[in-house]
């Protein structure tokens, strides 16, 4: 199939019917073939087709969600993380950098590192980081693992304002809600359960551990957990630890990471809003979302996509990944159990994943265009 | 007269023969001179052979090459040499002479160094944890702390299994870092392949010698004594005879580790340790105990196992935990997994998930070395060392290049230095 058959099966494909007052916001799409080409200059462009970084963080704090899951050890090949599953941390440094030149006052990065409530800096080191470049990339640069209380003193908590897939309030480290700004800084890649990982599901990373994790306390949070949160939210095991609310439906829908994840996942995009998607599609892999996945191979989609709206941008990263972002369960890349968690935030309100409303600047889709099945 | 003349030249033409503590071993497949002809450019300079004949002797001497003979059981072997050198032992773990005073102790037992493969061929790896390396450093570190001996270990290749080039140099590696020589043997296919001279088996032949010449060409690495402020006192009859036992658990986590067998716990031997886990349990002695004590109440932060704890032991001659003690063992394990946390307790290396490291320190602490071995098929890029010595001045040392200075920077808790790329093996100097 050509890229024009392809775009045009896209728009004559039966879609689920999108949601018309969802928001759309361009996206900015750019080639960059690996990552010793000049990655800062490539952003810089896109954030410019964007509308420019300052009026989004001058005089600001932002935060930046990085994508780094599972442990640093775990690699496809022996490969650097960064090549395969984690975001890389050149495109982290020229994110800093020019959030940096455009006015920020404090950028914080974090994550809720892997089975660990240690120091994020101890896990970027694990996965081949130079933290003193990405310390230096710009003035107020802090990093801050999210997997429980980290440098807050008490946890912030964020109330679903409506009816929410999930949980009613989400009990989050305070770096989610000490900031101006919030940035998915996440990576190109297909997942298992939810059927992509984009800006989106790189957020269910901001869920902690100490409270959702497998071996949360019943009553209060662990501080030292050293397990993954599948108990809780992916397969409905437990509920987290009493000092968030439990989930509104327990028993109903599967207890698969396919609906529930997907789910958190479009909850979180609404208590938690995503002001800038970055996306690094430079080098990842297909088939899965980590080395752990079966069948998993590295790939050089050779794109980063960068945009206002997480549904929007999404949708544009999961057709240039050679899917139909509004696909149905059953359909690929939604295998499975897996609910489109596109548009389950886009039927939140979030966004809207309806490509012929999204205006796409730099390359063009079909120009862009990988296809990972 | 012209024959005692030719007599007297004899011990001129001969190359000099190394001391016991320099032999750099390899049991060796074929008797015919010819094959001595491998061994230009290479250090192993003591063949391991079942009935060398007269001549065979006579040409490896010449070439200052020790030649013993193989004698006794296959886990008993017996090495005799020349009149004049030492017969040598390599037996199961649990009949080593630790502490005879023998110049060489060794065994036949040990696990074949590497990435422990799943059932699946998968490696044993998930979003859960990283990969399990299959070791015999905690058991040379546990034998080294008996004393000076030079420790052999003389496990031969898995079976039906292709050896590649990377997994002999790390079995090479995996005891040359702790101090020790792996006792080179190699797989049948190989053997027939470089009888024949073939390139690649030729290549592997000379990328083995190069390691082992790396590791040579630095004795004084042999003499440096385990560093680092974490102490494990262990019954040497029963852990410290373990793969996969207790200081193999903490050589994932990169923690430097000092065992000490409790028939030589003293005061001294905790000096400079910060933490002390008693795996021996109830079978130390009471003025053991005391000296456990003395450290505790010295400071010292002491684990000792729960009411009744016994330091496991392998069934019969095994050297591997079956699957309820090891879930025994994994009980401790997770309580000096908390008590280490992510302290530095002499070194921190991170990037290092393929790797298992050795921290030793010259006598008076003036400098210190830290060892990396890579059981990756993959070089590994961006390592980074965090250490607390106050030796400010770094070198990378590797088989494959010239030593390079290394910058150092401070960080919280003492120095750092970065290291662009380990292949198989580096060495990290520190000085003063």
């Amino acid at each position: 199939m050509t890229r024009r058959e392809w775009l045009a099966l896209l728009s004559t494909a039966p879609l689920l019917k999108a949601a018309p007052d969802a928001p759309v916001a361009p996206v900015s799409i750019a080639k960059c073939a690996s990552y010793d080409e000049d990655v800062t200059a490539k952003l810089a462009a896109m954030f410019d087709q964007l509308g420019g970084l300052d009026k989004l963080v001058r005089n600001k704090t932002v935060t930046v969600k990085l994508n780094m899951t599972g442990g640093p050890g775990v690699r496809l090949r022996g490969m650097p993380p960064a090549m395969t599953h984690y975001v890389h941390p050149k495109v982290i440094g020229a994110t800093a950098y020019l959030m940096g030149k455009a006015g920020a006052t404090r950028i914080r990065f974090v994550e809720s590192a892997w089975a660990t409530a240690g120091p994020l800096e101890d896990v970027m080191l694990d996965s081949g980081w130079n933290v003193r470049t990405l310390a230096s990339a710009a003035p107020g640069v802090e990093f801050e693992n999210t997997n429980g209380l980290g440098k807050g003193k008490k946890y912030s908590r964020f109330k679903f304002p409506g009816k929410a897939y999930m949980y009613p309030e989400y009990v989050l480290n305070h770096a989610y809600e000490d900031t101006d700004v919030f940035v998915s800084l996440a990576k190109l890649k297909e997942h298992a359960d939810c059927g992509v990982t984009l800006s989106l599901k790189n957020c269910f990373g901001i869920i902690p551990a100490s409270i959702y994790g497998d071996d949360a306390g019943v009553n209060d949070p662990n501080e030292k957990p050293t397990k993954g949160r599948s108990d809780v939210v992916h397969f409905g095991k437990r509920q987290p630890a009493k000092i968030a609310p439990p989930e509104l439906y327990p028993g109903v829908g599967s207890k698969t990471g396919g609906y529930r994840v997907s789910r958190a996942v479009a909850d979180l995009s609404v208590v938690r809003p995503i002001h800038l998607a970055i996306i690094d599609g430079v080098e990842s892999m297909a088939g899965g979302e980590g080395p752990w996945i079966r069948g998993v191979r590295p790939v050089k989609p050779g794109v980063l996509l960068a945009g206002l709206n997480p549904v929007s941008t999404d949708a544009v990263a999961t057709a240039v990944m050679g899917y139909n972002p509004r696909a149905e369960r059953g359909t690929p890349p939604f295998r499975n159990n897996a609910d489109n968690t596109l548009l389950l935030a886009e039927a939140h309100g979030v966004g809207a994943a309806d490509l012929s409303r999204i205006e796409v600047r730099g390359v063009s889709i079909a120009n862009a265009l990988y296809r990972f099945a | 007269m012209w024959l005692a003349a030719v007599l007297g030249l004899i011990p001129l033409v001969h190359a000099e023969i190394a001391k016991p503590a320099a032999w750099v071993p390899a049991r060796w497949p074929w008797a015919d001179a010819r094959s001595l002809d491998l061994l230009d450019g290479s250090p192993v300079n003591c063949l391991l052979l079942k009935s060398p004949p007269a001549e065979f002797v006579a040409a490896a001497k010449a070439r200052g090459v020790v030649v013993l003979a193989i004698g006794g059981d296959p886990d008993d072997l017996v090495l005799t040499g020349e009149p004049g050198l030492p017969t040598i032992h390599l037996t199961t773990r649990r009949k080593m002479a630790l502490g005879s005073g023998d110049p060489i102790i060794g065994t036949t037992q040990g696990v074949w160094p590497g990435i422990a493969p799943e059932e699946a061929g998968a490696h044993k790896a998930g979003p859960t944890s990283s990969v399990w390396i299959d070791t015999n450093t905690g058991f040379l570190r546990a034998v080294r702390a008996w004393g000076p001996a030079t420790v052999w270990i003389a496990n031969m290749p898995p079976e039906k299994t292709v050896i590649t080039t990377a997994r002999y140099l790390q079995a090479i590696a995996d005891a040359a870092i702790i101090g020790a020589r792996w006792v080179i043997a190699l797989d049948s296919d190989l053997a027939a392949r470089l009888d024949r001279r073939e390139e690649a088996a030729m290549g592997t032949w000379k990328r083995m010698g190069a390691l082992l010449d790396y590791f040579e060409h630095h004795p004084e690495w042999r003499t440096m004594r385990e560093a680092g402020q974490l102490a494990i006192v262990q019954d040497p009859a029963k852990g410290g005879l373990l793969s996969g036992g207790i200081l193999d658990m903490i050589a994932t986590k990169h923690t430097p580790v000092r065992p000490v067998p409790s028939e030589r716990l003293t005061p001294e031997a905790l000096a400079g340790a910060t933490m002390a886990v008693n795996i021996a349990g109830d079978s130390l002695n009471p003025e053991q105990k005391e000296v456990l004590r003395g450290f505790a109440r010295g400071g010292g932060t002491l684990l000792n196992g729960p009411p009744g704890w016994k330091d496991p032991a392998p069934a019969g001659g095994a050297i591997t935990l079956e699957k309820p003690e090891l879930e025994r063992l994994g009980d401790m394990w997770r309580d000096v997994n908390g008590m280490i946390g992510r302290r530095n307790l002499g070194v921190r290396l991170f990037n290092v998930a393929s790797m298992l490291s050795n921290y030793v320190s010259a006598p008076g602490g003036k400098s210190a070395i830290v060892q990396l071995v890579n059981y990756s098929d993959y070089p590994v890029d961006n390592v980074t060392l965090h250490y607390l010595a106050e030796l400010p001045r770094a070198t990378l040392i590797t088989p494959e290049g010239a030593e390079k200075k290394l910058e150092v920077y401070k960080t919280e808790d003492g120095w750092g230095v970065d290291i662009d790329r380990v292949s198989t093996c580096a060495a990290i100097r520190l000085e003063q």
